[in-house]
């Protein structure tokens, strides 16, 4: 149980899809305007993200070497079409406003990257693990970066007016620089957290060792 | 030979099987999916025409002056059987791509309104166009596809002069601009044309 959390945990700081393996950054950019496309699109990759590491996961041994690209490829594609169309029919709302974004989940590097170096060659439970922590770690990094994001270009969060009237949205946060500013700045947030957190445990290990 | 012959079964084995649950999820999600659709264009072309009561699609009468847009369907909006006017689903090519717009188009050689149903444009800046609250005359409350109800075609629709444009979104409202007035000019060319052949 504890391994299995250590592994999802690790998608959340250590080895954030986004902030530390630095893969799939181009969709974070784009969807990062506002926080609810940031909520379905997370959402969205991570029910991918699972089930595309749980199939490869079982199949990983009946999958010949020499065709493994092309057959994650087949994996992940069928799935994405299937969020697609679930969103359509029960989220047209969303699904509207994620526009382009939800198919191009078949090429998010994140998913192809875990699939072939993590759930090709272990356990379908541990390749579930680290698909939530993988799923996790990429949704709060988009909410943290579109929560600055629509606050400042908007005044609003989740589409409801926070900042006073008065306010004047600053646009240059809506538009994609502003986009790589707010990201370098959760990124280093993120680096912070991560030594916090390695401190915390030499300590604990210097504990145990004397 | 062989080798290669297994991987192709392998792979062709896996797209079976992908196909197979794509087409039960498609079974069960494709009825609503065109439900929503239909729902959605009869509740925009209400909007347009408040007063209608019945829709009637044309085929190919309409066509746009220049390939810059295409009309992907027209309809003649009737109340009790009288025209009321013409309602153009078109298409153009906007900064992030394929948006679709609904006109309305009177008798009166007016615009009745526009709705903006699909836009590919940047959140916050042209997708604005079809935001319900974003206000190109925050005074009045206009939004920008708002602007245009009641717009005579005589008009030039030219973008900064008779028409408001979407801050930082000059190449939305120009492209938008545009499939209003090939939208307006051609549903009123239908009208002069049935007007006058008496049908």
């Amino acid at each position: 149980m504890k391994r299995l959390l250590k592994l999802f945990t690790n998608g959340l700081v250590e080895e954030n899809p986004l902030l530390i393996l630095m893969i799939g950054l181009c969709s974070s950019l784009a969807v990062t305007s506002s926080v609810d496309n940031a909520i379905g699109m997370g959402a969205a990759m991570t029910f991918v993200i699972v089930f595309a590491e749980l199939v490869i996961s079982l199949f990983r041994n009946l999958i010949p070497n020499s065709v493994r690209i092309p057959t994650f490829i087949i994996v992940i594609a069928a799935f994405t079409t299937m969020i697609d169309l679930i969103m359509k029919a029960y989220f047209p709302d969303l699904s509207k406003a994620m526009g382009v974004f939800i198919p191009l989940i078949v090429v998010n590097c994140i998913i192809m990257g875990r699939v072939e170096a993590f759930a090709s060659k272990e356990k379908p439970v541990d390749a579930v693990a680290d698909a939530l922590g993988m799923g996790a770690g990429y949704t709060w990094v988009l909410v943290a970066i579109a929560v600055f994001r629509e606050l400042l270009g908007n005044g609003t969060i989740l589409g409801a007016q926070v900042m006073p009237e008065t306010f004047q949205p600053i646009l240059f946060f809506i538009l994609p620089p502003g986009g790589f500013i707010v990201f370098a700045l959760v990124m280093s947030l993120n680096l912070w957290l991560k030594k916090i957190l390695e401190q915390r445990s030499e300590r604990a290990s210097a504990k145990e060792a004397a | 030979m062989k080798e290669t012959l297994k991987l192709g079964l392998v792979l062709a084995a896996f797209a079976a099987g992908a196909c197979v649950a794509l087409a039960l999820v498609y079974a069960v999600t494709g009825p609503t999916i065109e439900g929503l659709e239909a729902k959605q264009l009869e509740l925009s072309l209400k909007d347009l025409f408040p007063a209608a009561d019945a829709f009637r699609e044309l085929d190919g009468d309409i066509k746009p002056q220049d390939d810059s847009v295409s009309f992907v369907q027209t309809y003649e909006v009737t109340r009790a059987g009288a025209p009321l006017g013409i309602a153009i689903k078109v298409q153009g090519s906007s900064y992030g791509g394929d948006t679709t717009m609904l006109v309305g188009v009177g008798t009166d050689r007016r615009i009745t309104g526009v709705k903006v149903l699909d836009i590919k444009d940047t959140p916050g800046l042209g997708a604005n166009a079809k935001s319900p609250s974003y206000f190109v005359d925050k005074t009045s409350k206009t939004t920008f596809p708002g602007q245009f109800s009641g717009k005579p075609l005589s008009d030039a629709f030219e973008v900064k002069k008779d028409v408001a444009v979407i801050t930082a979104s000059t190449i939305t409202s120009k492209a938008l601009t545009n499939m209003v007035k090939q939208a307006g000019v051609a549903a009123s060319a239908y009208l002069e044309r049935s007007a006058q052949g008496g049908k």
